[in-house]
């Protein structure tokens, strides 16, 4: 198809530019061979003395609220895990990843906000779901809309003609309607593209490339469907309001896909707790994030 | 079923033929959209929106007979540091004076009664936390000016961060206030930038024309 081979040469075109951590890479690499050991994920770890820094500090925070201070990478990775140990590390090292990937259109402060809002109310809404990893959850959240970062640096004059399409809609149309409308394509399916040539997880890829079109999920629905209504969620913690009228609607098969019963007191509480929450995490993954770059 | 054609705009009041309307399907009229330094005033059922950073928009009806519009203005900077405060600060208020006459003037002109306005105030955000705060100074202005002009303002939602986009329907004074999430920003100010520049390099002795 004409418009995925676009979505392809769009992600070809920022290679290079955006990198992932040397040390989400190893990690990544160990866990995934047999023959590797905690001992083996500590020691890549521990090479990079910035992140370690950072790691223990996320292990000794309210993130996690061990109950025992963490105070070595060896007891921070059997205690953490070390599949949740790589989804941390991809969480930690992706805001200062695309700090290669500037653009005129969106602050980066708030565009991480935003996700990093969506992935807090992710986990929130994960635990309570149950019946999957809130952490990987979490780093799907953080991770959402990064095919934006792409589009915005790309293609910065049909990605203005998308967010003037939206502002000059009352009908409030939605942004990936807009960028359809505006490329042919939105910011999901490139997010999805490059989590693809990433070799991200799929349960990963799967929530980017349908946090608008939950439907659409094969192996992930309960976590696609967290991510989908998570995104709508931060919205209002972002504009501070309780009132869904103000924000996109949730699709309705979201709910459901999740098993958490819709309510207004759920929104609530999730919206109010992320609030509380968002400038420690902030400190957490995102200042530290562009100041190990910098 | 095939929906509904979509009925032709209503007559437009002469001055206003250029401001850009569509049919919406959410409220089922027309709706005019604002650019920043317009304004639109209707005797008909339909809406005006705009979208709102540090700019801010006055809501003026006639709460009888329905006539009414909406403005979308900000003042020109005042050069504080090059001294030249007092002229620029009285240059800037005659620009606010000269947005909010218009829009009364021409409610009145077309049957509006003064005992009658009904006003609502929006916008004045402070979207760049790096900014001094313009939109306050564009609040205080026109708290100042309805003061002045002895008209009460029944509902406002001003300052905060936040750009709003704001739907407006004069015939019945309903309006729709919605904060925009920061996605949208910088296009925001882009576009309220590039209307601040223009009305800057405006020479202020060119000003006779909006007396």
């Amino acid at each position: 198809m004409a418009d995925n081979e676009k979505i392809v040469e769009l992600v070809r075109g920022v290679e290079g530019l955006v990198t992932l951590s040397h040390v989400f890479v190893r990690i990544n690499q160990l866990i995934d061979d047999p023959d590797s050991s905690m001992a083996d994920i500590a020691k890549a770890v521990s090479q990079d003395p910035s992140f370690t820094v950072r790691l223990l500090r996320v292990a000794n925070s309210s993130f996690y609220g061990f109950s025992s201070s963490i105070d070595t990478v060896d007891k921070a990775v059997s205690v953490i895990g070390t599949s949740r140990i790589r989804s941390l590390a991809l969480s930690m090292s992706v805001a200062s990843s695309f700090a290669g990937l500037p653009n005129d259109l969106v602050s980066m402060d708030n565009f991480w906000r935003h996700s990093l809002y969506c992935a807090v109310i992710a986990r929130i809404l994960a635990r309570r779901a149950g019946k999957c990893d809130p952490e990987a959850v979490f780093t799907a959240g953080l991770l959402h809309d990064i095919g934006e970062l792409v589009i915005f640096n790309r293609l910065p004059e049909q990605a203005k003609d998308a967010l003037l399409r939206v502002l000059d809609s009352v009908d409030d149309l939605p942004i990936h309607e807009a960028e359809r409308q505006a490329m042919g394509f939105d910011h999901a399916q490139v997010g999805a593209e490059l989590a693809r040539q990433w070799n991200l997880p799929s349960l990963l890829q799967e929530c980017i490339g349908f946090h608008h079109s939950v439907c659409d999920a094969e192996h992930y629905p309960r976590e696609v469907a967290l991510v989908h209504i998570a995104n709508i969620l931060a919205q209002m913690a972002e504009i501070d309001t309780l009132d869904q009228e103000d924000v996109t609607a949730v699709d309705a098969h979201a709910w459901e896909m999740c098993g958490i019963e819709r309510g207004a007191e759920i929104v609530e509480l999730v919206v109010r707790e992320a609030q509380e929450e968002i400038v420690e995490l902030e400190k957490l993954f995102i200042d530290s994030g562009q100041s190990a770059t910098r | 079923m095939a929906p509904p054609p979509i009925p032709r705009p209503p007559l437009v009041l002469p001055g206003f033929e250029h401001v850009r309307r569509n049919w919406n399907h959410t409220y089922g009229t027309y709706a005019a959209r604002l650019l920043p330094g317009e304004y639109y005033v209707t005797s008909n059922d339909e809406g005006v929106y705009t979208t709102l950073g540090s700019c801010i928009s006055a809501c003026i009806r006639d709460r009888v007979s329905g006539i009414g519009g909406m403005n979308h203005f900000m003042l020109p900077a005042s050069a504080d540091a090059d001294g030249w405060k007092s002229t620029s600060l009285s240059a800037a208020t005659r620009y606010g004076n000269f947005a909010m006459e218009h829009l009364i003037n021409v409610i009145l002109k077309h049957g509006g009664q003064r005992q009658n306005l009904e006003v609502k105030l929006f916008g004045g955000g402070r979207i760049l936390a790096n900014m001094t705060d313009v939109g306050m100074r564009n609040i205080t202005f026109a708290r100042d000016y309805l003061a002045t002009e002895g008209l009460r303002v029944t509902a406002e939602d001003v300052g905060d961060i936040y750009p709003r986009m704001v739907v407006y329907f004069p015939a019945t004074g309903k309006v729709r206030v919605k904060r925009l999430r920061s996605l949208h920003n910088n296009v925001i100010v882009e576009e309220e930038t590039r209307y601040l520049s223009a009305i800057e390099s405006k020479p202020v002795g060119g000003d006779i024309e909006l007396f």
